[in-house]
């Protein structure tokens, strides 16, 4: 388990000037991996039933067992955060139905955002506006997702016509706004180059600075009152 | 054997194995559609995987024997359809029929020739090859030929071989103790009503003339769930074409559902209901008096006989409506002489039931049915010849719903050491055909003379003879017990010999021929191998016959050479017969102009006796009577059995398919006895009857549908033979719970619905 | 080929079985596996009863609810018949759901119903069901002539039955099973309705090709715009970085 307190690395190679802050730590990392596995297994599968010509691997009925493992995995996300790192899933939970002055006018600047220009933007804390939202977003339609998909998985074959259209259809229109969600997550962190924070866990701090001044101050604050 | 079949190519095939329905012509264009493979990635159809073979034979699942063709494949059958020129099936059959294919396949069939060598009833067995089996029976039965002479040895058949064994074999061995059940089990009391009202049996297919038919009226018959194929298909016909159908049944069956009117009576009331009809039928001069001024003598006699039966008097007793009852005499009146009371098959119920069936023919004469179109027909035998063959040592009379119609003679057969028919007939009662039932006694007594040996051919002893406990008693004293069946019935358990059959698609048999409106006669042709080590009876009567010095009536080898010699005599074929169809359809002399002068009543007095010197003479009443029956002692329903629509007797509980569309049957139970009970739908109990016989469990079917003093169940479940893997403990017995029967004094027939049982909730 | 329909005339049938029988053997069905089931029907308190056989078994609507919701295209209809080709069957069951009959059942795990003997038709015969009826309860053919003889039974049952009718000629967007009644339907257990629900509708023709299209252009549009953002941010970081060399620079002058 990582430290409490995201710290400031030490530049340790000559190399290596640039400054890095720790975002997410390893247990953050994990339930993020596990999510992101979770719900492409589901995505995958699910449209294999969803799309006719993809229905031809769906056949010896393997996508509909790992449709059933996605979803008890995707299930047990929430469980699993609690467990390795409760203080983050309460923060994540808090922070993105959370929004200050700064987060509006964030969102009235999203435009230029969307298109790459961070620079300029109202100061966002740990997360920015639209992550909160994507986050509130992935929350919401994940219950809905659940909830839905339980009811088709349990009343299969008793749910009757009026029963799995709608249940289908929630559970299709969910996974329509997580999936573009989902396309919205990747893009920003691929044009913020921000891959790395799941991966090593840390960003560059120049980076940081410019999207989570907010951020930066409470760490480089915090650091000092340690000191 | 059976080498030389049709040999039809795929296409012909087609045409064959599709053209069952009514009347399918197949255009050319379907048949390249035929052709053609089916879709890439689809199991692949049985009737595109080969050769199609398609066989000419008659079915065995019932005993209504409808003309089938047997589609198979390199060696097994698929499908069984009717063959469209028969005139039982037309093209179409029952679910049994369709169940015939499964009834052949059954993995529990009995595979190769056992001898016993444990206990009786033990069921150890040890497999022996033919020649050891028929080697051990013959040399028993000469053992006992020679001590107890040869009507020592009582034959019992049913199913479509029993002539080889119960009629043939019995004959030529000298035994007047052949029986079969559907005599004085089934139709005893409706034939010999028969003879002594008309001069004739009324024969195994009921000669209703259904095509003009406008009221039909059922006693008890349960069209439907007794799934007679061309009884369904005529009766929907007559239906749909507006006749009136009036249904008399303690129990609302699929028919009485079907009639315009029902008619729930009091079970065992019937007579007096059928005398207060001829009561309103004469009093209100509705009955066709040309006719019976023409046909019938005794009628002043029956006139004063019914003049205090009026319906009021019936409803009395049967706790019907008066006005239901006059009204429906009525509308049978109004149809006549197109309005018949269907005679029934299974009649042997109170004991009193050749008087019940008099009154039922009566009431047929009455209308002037018979020899009418639309009425009754004169069915007729087809004509050709029997094999020839040595004066048999004993003249037969074993019956049966397969028998030919004949007189009764007035004496007795008599076999060879000189000892007539040890069932009791002339003594016990009066006469008919050889009652199965009273040949068990003699088995344990020794009276009148002992019978020592018991072959059973196809016979379900144990479901089908009245009072099992008696039955096995019967079995522990016998010197030999010989059973040829197909399947491991429970009574396999108890043989001292098993002989293994071949199912009909597995052997070639003998012609069958139908006393019919248009008399015919089938083929019989084999589809494929015999199963395993089993045989065909002929071959097994055949060869019993050689080794018990019967040889001048085995010159012939195989079936087909006997069937060709026969075939002779009118100008037929095998070659000409299997090219044409496999049936050979004759004319008739249905109706009473084809008679011109002659009388077709074969009674003393050429006419129909509504009265009956006969009866008289021997001491019995002269006109139908009502006798009150035994009421259920409080607490006790009485017990009533039938047919469900997929099972045949105690045959078919076992045959995967038919036991896949009901497993076991039920106990139908008014609803509002149910409710007094504190008895549910779907709950299971034992049923106790009188004498402390109990069957289960068995669901309880609680229904509208029957009246509160009896119950219903469907006959051959609650088996107890665990090699029956499927059948075996599912439901209850109603054979079992049959431990009474009362002998009918005038055709020897077993009244079985005297019984009561009383409902024990399962602990 | 032309549009085909079975007719099943309730006022006959006397629930034999013989077409349970016959479909079973005919189609080779495996063990437990059935097409058609009879229902037996009781009205009425003894002894004032009416009573009828439901002939249950697929129905082939013309607008079959269970071919809509069908992922796989496994059901799917041909000469008005609804088809069902297993191999391509996943058993979801949507189809088990859909139906406004209660027809389809997973069978091992696939999808389990009548699909009008497609082979046996194919090759020149009729349904097996069909050929064996006894009562003539059943027959199959070309539809028009099919609604002809139905409105003929019909004509002819009146007397017996008041409420005779012709059942299947437009429910669903008309039944490949015209059924000749000896009462109203919803008293025979049958659906006075069967039509798709709305729900059905939109799930299929608007939720589901929604979903995929939204989701598809939700890629696109992110994946174009992924590549301008990214340089826009390059920019911006080059900006930011020459502001601050600059600065550093004017700091080191200083």
């Amino acid at each position: 388990m990582t430290t409490a307190n995201p710290v400031m690395e030490k530049p340790n190679r000559e190399r290596t000037e640039e400054e890095k802050l720790l975002r997410y730590r390893v247990g953050q990392r994990i339930v993020h991996a596990v999510l992101a596995t979770s719900f492409l297994m589901l995505l995958f599968t699910g449209l294999m039933i969803l799309w006719q010509p993809l229905t031809l691997w769906a056949r010896d009925g393997t996508s509909g067992l790992i449709h059933r493992i996605g979803a008890v995995l995707f299930m047990l996300v929430p469980i699993l955060y609690l467990i390795v790192d409760r203080r983050g899933a309460k923060e994540l939970l808090v922070e993105s139905f959370t929004y200050d002055k700064d987060d509006i006018a964030w969102f009235k600047h999203a435009g230029r955002y969307f298109l790459g220009r961070a620079v300029g933007m109202p100061p966002q804390g740990r997360l920015n506006a639209g992550q909160k939202l994507h986050h509130a977003g992935v929350v919401i339609t994940s219950a809905t997702v659940v909830f839905s998909g339980i009811f088709m998985w349990y009343a299969k074959g008793n749910l009757g016509a009026s029963g799995l259209a709608l249940a289908a259809s929630i559970h299709d229109l969910s996974m329509l706004t997580l999936t573009v969600l989902l396309a919205g997550h990747l893009y920003f962190t691929f044009v913020y180059k921000a891959l790395s924070a799941m991966t090593t866990g840390y960003v560059p701090k120049e980076e940081a600075l410019i999207e989570h001044p907010k951020w930066v101050e409470e760490i480089e604050h915090q650091q000092a009152a340690h000191d | 054997m059976g080498k030389v079949q049709l040999q039809i190519s795929r296409r012909t095939f087609l045409k064959s194995a599709f053209a069952g329905g009514a009347g399918v012509a197949l255009a050319a264009g379907q048949l390249q559609q035929a052709a053609a493979a089916p879709a890439a990635g689809t199991t692949t159809p049985w009737y595109y995987r080969g050769q199609i073979k398609s066989t000419y034979s008659v079915c065995d699942m019932c005993p209504w024997r409808c003309g089938i063709i047997a589609q198979s494949v390199e060696g097994r059958v698929f499908k069984i359809d009717g063959n469209p020129a028969d005139p039982k099936s037309r093209g179409m059959l029952c679910a049994r029929g369709q169940g015939g294919v499964s009834f052949m396949y059954d993995p529990d069939r009995l595979r190769s020739p056992m001898l016993r060598t444990g206990e009786r009833g033990e069921g150890k067995f040890q497999e022996v090859t033919w020649e050891e089996a028929l080697d051990h029976t013959a040399e028993k039965l000469l053992a006992i030929k020679e001590q107890y002479g040869p009507e020592s040895v009582a034959i019992f058949g049913h199913t479509s071989g029993e002539f080889w064994f119960a009629d043939y074999f019995a004959q030529a061995w000298g035994t007047p103790n052949a029986a079969k059940p559907s005599s004085s089990l089934c139709t005893s009391p409706r034939e010999e009503a028969s003879n002594l009202t008309f001069g004739f049996p009324v024969g195994g297919h009921e000669p209703v003339d259904w095509a003009g038919l406008r009221c039909l009226t059922l006693i008890g018959s349960h069209i439907g769930e007794d799934s007679r194929n061309t009884v369904m298909q005529d009766f929907a016909n007559a239906r749909a074409r507006g006749a009136t159908v009036i249904v008399v049944d303690p129990r609302f069956s699929s028919v009485a559902a079907k009639a315009d009117y029902w008619l729930p009576i009091k079970p065992g009331t019937d007579t007096a209901l059928l005398l207060a009809w001829i009561n309103v039928l004469i009093t209100e001069h509705r009955y066709d008096a040309d006719y019976i001024a023409q046909w019938a003598q005794g009628f002043e006699e029956l006139a004063a006989h019914v003049a205090d039966m009026t319906p009021e008097w019936a409803a009395a007793i049967t706790e019907l409506d008066a006005e239901l009852i006059r009204t429906t005499a009525r509308v049978m009146a109004d149809n006549l002489p197109q309005s018949v009371i269907m005679p029934g098959r299974h009649v042997t119920w109170y004991g009193n039931d050749t008087q019940r069936m008099r009154a039922v023919h009566i009431i047929n004469a009455l209308l002037g049915a018979y020899g009418r179109e639309g009425g009754i027909y004169f069915n007729k035998s087809p004509y050709i010849e029997a094999y020839p063959h040595p004066p048999f040592a004993v003249a037969g009379s074993a019956g049966g719903c397969s028998a030919e119609p004949g007189a009764e003679s007035a004496e007795l057969p008599v076999g060879p050491s000189g000892k007539a028919r040890a069932d009791g007939a002339r003594t016990k009662f009066l006469r008919g055909a050889t009652a199965m039932q009273e040949l068990i006694e003699p088995m344990i007594t020794g009276e009148p003379y002992p019978i020592k040996a018991l072959i059973v051919y196809g016979t379900n002893l144990l479901n089908t003879v009245p009072n099992p406990a008696r039955t096995l008693e019967a079995l522990k004293k016998l010197d030999l017990v010989v059973v040829i069946d197909v399947l491991p019935m429970e009574h396999v358990a108890w043989a001292d010999v098993v002989l293994p059959e071949a199912t009909i698609l597995e052997r070639f048999d003998d012609l069958w021929t139908v006393a019919h409106k248009t008399p015919y006669i089938a083929l019989r042709d084999q589809a494929v191998e015999p199963y395993a080590d089993t045989k065909p009876a002929w071959w097994m009567a055949r060869e019993l016959g050689l080794r018990v010095g019967l040889e001048k009536f085995f010159k012939w080898e195989t079936a087909e050479e006997f069937v060709e010699t026969r075939l002779k005599t009118i100008g037929y074929s095998l070659e000409k017969l299997r090219s044409e169809g496999g049936v050979i359809v004759q004319k008739g002399k249905p109706y009473l102009d084809d008679f011109k002068s002659n009388s077709p009543f074969l009674t003393k007095s050429g006419k129909i006796e509504l009265y009956s010197e006969e009866l008289a003479l021997a001491g019995h009443d002269p006109l139908p009577v009502y006798t009150p029956v035994e009421e259920p002692p409080q607490g006790y329903f009485r017990l009533l059995y039938g047919r469900h629509p997929v099972h045949t007797f105690a045959k078919t509980q076992n045959t995967p398919l038919l036991h896949q569309l009901n497993p076991e049957n039920d106990l139908w139970l008014n609803a509002g006895v149910a409710a007094s009970l504190g008895i549910e739908d779907g709950d299971r109990v034992y049923v106790e009857n009188q004498d402390g016989v109990r069957s289960g469990p068995i669901k309880v079917k609680v229904t509208q549908r029957i009246r509160p003093d009896a119950v219903f169940m469907s006959h051959g479940f609650g088996r107890n033979a665990p090699q029956l893997t499927l059948a075996n403990g599912r439901g209850a017995s109603d054979a079992a719970l049959i431990s009474r029967y009362t002998l009918d004094p005038i055709s020897g027939g077993a009244g079985m619905r005297i019984n009561f049982v009383r409902i024990v909730k399962e602990a | 080929m032309a549009i085909h329909a079975f007719l099943l005339d309730i006022s006959r049938c006397i629930g034999c079985e013989a077409c349970v029988a016959a479909c079973a053997t005919g189609n080779e069905l495996p063990a437990g596996m059935q097409y058609i089931h009879l229902i037996e029907q009781t009205r009425g308190e003894f002894p004032n009863l009416s009573g009828s056989f439901k002939n249950h078994r697929c129905y082939h609507c013309t607008d079959a609810a269970c071919v809509k919701v069908c992922p796989t295209g496994a059901l799917y209809k041909e000469d008005g018949m609804t088809r069902l080709n297993r191999e391509v069957c996943i058993g979801c069951a949507y189809c088990t759901d859909a139906c406004p009959f209660d027809v389809p059942r997973i069978v091992d795990g696939r999808s389990s119903k009548c699909d009008a003997c497609a082979s046996a038709t194919a090759a020149g015969g009729k349904p097996w069901c069909v050929q064996t009826c006894p009562s003539d309860a059943l027959r199959y053919g070309e539809r028009q002539e099919i609604l002809a003889e139905a409105h003929r039974r019909v004509e002819a049952l009146k007397t017996r039955y008041p409420k005779a009718r012709v059942y299947g000629e437009t429910e669903a967007g008309g039944l490949g099973v015209i059924m000749v009644l000896p009462d109203d339907p919803e008293v025979l257990d049958l659906p006075a309705n069967p039509d798709v629900p709305l729900l059905v509708k939109t799930w299929q023709q608007v939720v589901q090709p929604a979903a995929l299209s939204l989701t598809a252009l939700s890629v696109a549009v992110t994946g174009v715009a992924a590549v301008i953002a990214r340089r826009n941010h390059m920019q911006e970081l080059k900006q930011l970085h020459a502001q601050q060399t600059k600065a550093a620079q004017e700091e080191s002058q200083e």
